[in-house]
This record gives C-alpha cells, sequence and structure tokens, in this order.
C-alpha cells in the first residue's frame, strides 16, 4: 500500500509546499508535450523524484497494479475500430504515450506519498489556500489519506474472509456483489467509527499544525516547479 | 494433518516467516504461542492458502495447498482474530451457510450443516438472529460455527479470545476441547496462555518469524522467558 514511510531521504527533507508545486509543474507540462523526446526528459526526470524519494518502482507498480491495467487497456481499446482496417495502429500509439504520461505523473505523486506525512500536506494546503476552502480542503485530504488505506484494509479483509470458506468459488457477480455491499456497509460503519473517534479527541477545523518553512534546498525545487510550469505554454 | 515445510514469507521486503517446519496431527490441539508480530497469523494464513509461501511449502492431507485450494480449505477451517472481519451476510443462519454453499452441497446437507453447526457452538435454533445483535461472545461462537460448517478436520483460530470476557473464553474453550476430543485438529493462536495450555497436546512459540519452542505443556512453559507470552500463574499447566 503507498503510505507515508519515514525515511532520511532528501524528498523528505523538502517543504511539501516545494513537492507540490513540483507535482503541478509536472502534471502540467507532461499533458502539454506529447512528443517522444519529451516523454524521455520526463521519464527521466521522474526517475530522479522517485530515487529522492528513495521508492522501490517495483513496488509502486504494484500498489497501482489496477490503474496499471487500465492503463494499458487504453491504447487497446482506442486502436479498435468498427470495420476495416479493424485496429488503427498511430489512435493506439497516441492511447499508449498518454497512458504512459498519466503513469509518470502517478510515479511523481507516489514519491510525494512516501515522503509526506498527511498532516504537512495538510498544513502545506491550509497556508496556501487561506481562509475555510484551505481548512476544508486540508481536512479533506487528511481524512481521504487516512480513511482509504483503513476501507482497503476492510475490503482486502473480506475478501479474504470469503476465500477462507471456499467464496471464490461463486460466480463473478455474486462476488463482486457481496463485496460491494459489504464494503459499502463496513465503509458507513468505518465513519461512523471515525467520526466518533474524531469528536472524542475534541476535532478542530483549525488545529495545531506542523511548522513548514523552506530552507535552502527548498529554492532549487521551487525554480524547477516554476520552469515546468511554464514549459507548459511552450 | 498440516504440514509447513521450510516456510519463509516476507511483506515488502521485511521477513515476517523464516524457514518454518512443522506439523499439526489430525485430532491434536496445539497452541500457537507468541508475542504481537512474531509471526503467528502469518503462519496460519498459509494454513488454509490465504498466503503463499515465498519459499517453502504447506501441505494439508498430504496435499500441497498450492495444487489444491479448494481441498485445503475445506480441509482446514480458519476463524479470523476479529469475528466481525469473518461475517459476509447479515443473519447467523445465512452466514453459517456460506461455506457450504460455495461447496455446492444440497439445500437439505446445507441446512444440517448449519444446525449441527449452531448446536456445536451452543447456539442451536438461532439461523435467523441479526449477527449484529449478538454479544462479542455470541459473534465469536458463530464464526467458529461458521468454520465448523465446512466440516474441516482441522480448526485455525487466531486469537479469538480478543475481546471475551472469562465467561464467554471458557465457552468457547469448552467448545474447542469438545471438538478435539471427537478428533478435529485445533490449532490456536494465542499470546495468552492462561486457562488454555491445559487443554493442549503441544504449545508451539514463534519468536521473529522462527520457531522458538515446540514441545508438551509442562516442557514449553519452561522455556517461554522473554517471549512475551502471558503464562499461567502456576509453573506447570
Amino acid at each position: 500500500m503507498l503510505t507515508y514511510e519515514p525515511d532520511e531521504s532528501l524528498a523528505h527533507r523538502l517543504d511539501p509546499r516545494a513537492k507540490l508545486a513540483v507535482q503541478i509543474g509536472f502534471a502540467a507540462t507532461a499533458l502539454a508535450h506529447t512528443t517522444p523526446r519529451a516523454l524521455i526528459a520526463f521519464s527521466a526526470l521522474t526517475a530522479v523524484a522517485m530515487a529522492t524519494a528513495r521508492l522501490s518502482l517495483r513496488r509502486t507498480l504494484v500498489s497501482y497494479r489496477l490503474a496499471l491495467v487500465v492503463l494499458a487497456i487504453a491504447p487497446l481499446l482506442a486502436g479498435v475500430t468498427v470495420g476495416p482496417p479493424w485496429f488503427d495502429r498511430s489512435a493506439a500509439v497516441a492511447s499508449g504515450l498518454a497512458s504512459y504520461r498519466v503513469l509518470l505523473i502517478l510515479l511523481v505523486s507516489a514519491a510525494y506519498v512516501r515522503s509526506t506525512p498527511v498532516r504537512d500536506s495538510r498544513a502545506a494546503i491550509q497556508r496556501t489556500i487561506p481562509g475555510k476552502p484551505g481548512q476544508l480542503l486540508g481536512v479533506g485530504v487528511g481524512l481521504v489519506f487516512r480513511f482509504l488505506p483503513v476501507l482497503r484494509g476492510d475490503l482486502r479483509t473480506i475478501r479474504e474472509a470469503m476465500a477462507a470458506r471456499l467464496g471464490t468459488e461463486r460466480g463473478v457477480v455474486d462476488r463482486a456483489s457481496t463485496i460491494g455491499m459489504l464494503g459499502v456497509t463496513r465503509a458507513f460503519d468505518r465513519a461512523d467509527r471515525l467520526s466518533l473517534a474524531l469528536r472524542a479527541r475534541c476535532f478542530a477545523w483549525n488545529p495545531t499544525l506542523p511548522a513548514l518553512a523552506f530552507s535552502r534546498v527548498d529554492y532549487p525545487v521551487l525554480g524547477l516547479a516554476v520552469v515546468l510550469a511554464v514549459s507548459a505554454f511552450y | 494433518m498440516i504440514e509447513f515445510r521450510s516456510v519463509s514469507h516476507a511483506f515488502d521486503d521485511v521477513p515476517v516467516l523464516e524457514d518454518v517446519s512443522l506439523s499439526i496431527d489430525a485430532g491434536e490441539f496445539v497452541l500457537l504461542a507468541g508475542a504481537n508480530g512474531s509471526g503467528k497469523t502469518t503462519l496460519l494464513r498459509h494454513s488454509n492458502g490465504l498466503l503463499e509461501p515465498d519459499s517453502g511449502e504447506v501441505l494439508v492431507d498430504g496435499t500441497p495447498v498450492a495444487e489444491d485450494l479448494i481441498a485445503a480449505r475445506s480441509s482446514v477451517g480458519m476463524v479470523f482474530q476479529h469475528p466481525r472481519d469473518q461475517f459476509v451476510a447479515a443473519t447467523v443462519g445465512e452466514d453459517i451457510a456460506f461455506g457450504p454453499e460455495n461447496l455446492g452441497l444440497d439445500r437439505t446437507e446445507i441446512d444440517r450443516r448449519v444446525t449441527a453447526a449452531l448446536e456445536a457452538v451452543n447456539m442451536a435454533g438461532r439461523e435467523d438472529e441479526r449477527i449484529d445483535a449478538l454479544s462479542g461472545g455470541e459473534q465469536s461462537r458463530v464464526a467458529i460455527a461458521g468454520a465448523l460448517a465446512m466440516e474441516p478436520t482441522h480448526l485455525v483460530l487466531d486469537e479469538p479470545f480478543t475481546g471475551l470476557d472469562d465467561p464467554a473464553r471458557r465457552s468457547v474453550l469448552e467448545r474447542l476441547a469438545s471438538l478435539s476430543a471427537d478428533g478435529t485438529g485445533v490449532l490456536l493462536a494465542t499470546h495468552d496462555l492462561r486457562d488454555v495450555c491445559g487443554l493442549a497436546d503441544r504449545v508451539i512459540a514463534m519468536h521473529d518469524g522462527r520457531v522458538a519452542v515446540d514441545g508438551p505443556p509442562a516442557d514449553a512453559l519452561d522455556e517461554l522467558d522473554g517471549l512475551e507470552v502471558r503464562v499461567p500463574d502456576t509453573t506447570r499447566c
């Protein structure tokens, strides 16, 4: 499961706002430039981002396996035509390059997730976006990052509970509906418990957040973010 | 018989089981002791194929689990640590029938197994009750009944006493002892040996993913020092 892991990597030492800025800049320019040469440059940049966060490519790809399936199927579907020639290679290649760009963006995001504690992300958002919108967004991001792994754990437990009693022998629709129904029920149950736990511990919209400060290593990263964002327009 | 042959397993490159070899005979009541994180749950999950070993193999009645998952899961009934994690239906009867239905049995046989499983855990006639309305102890017993309805040769339980008070704990233990006496192999993971070691034929203690102690309770107790296992006050079971 892709999640924050304490470490002493360079990415861990960066201010979350600098890392968010790079992510935004990278996504913007990766979506704007579609040539193979640009993709080579983006691949190199992605490799650097992953290395600075000491992110394992194999583990990250395993975490993204479902997204990878979708990204792999997309070019095949894009290439299919209704009638001769039945498969349009150029459409498939264009879609394949788009899938690859999305993969690079996901890998850069993974470097951010691995190197940034949830509360630092929340602080970065609330300090960047002032007032209630920033608070709402910060709380939302914090809840998603905390809630999502728990929900995934619940779904995994449901699948294991079914498998332990040979639920794997049931049809796909039957299994999917059981997992879906139980998943939703447990998600609501979890939400209730989470809400109770938050209230029990005096949930506040504007709690004391970690102090954030740019250091010398952040300035080149911010500069890179600006270059990436500007390059999206050229 | 459940047999683990040099089983190793790692999560995200962190070793959890290292070269574990042991076997559990039919009708044997075995306690699997060890502190949190010692590898107990991971070992249990290998017994009916919920996990695959990175190296080594697990056999149930002589057949590798990986070769015949259905046979392994029919023969090894698994009870999860938290009963709520195990339930896949809203009512007691529906949940217990889940496994037998997956075996493709006819409805009469399924009903017979549900009735028998409920009787075995002292909850006869409660098929139509909602699971979420049951007490913690009753939920534990329904979870065990769900595994028993598969009519397994072995029952594997992962810390089944979590959240149970003493009467509920004793009730579950009595059921397990009676099942063992009737020939069902029981592998019970726990970090708390109070009350239970008198029932066991054997104690296996895990430490850092390895088998640290394996022997009769009377001998094994003396070797549990430093393994963070809660032992009875008396020096002997």
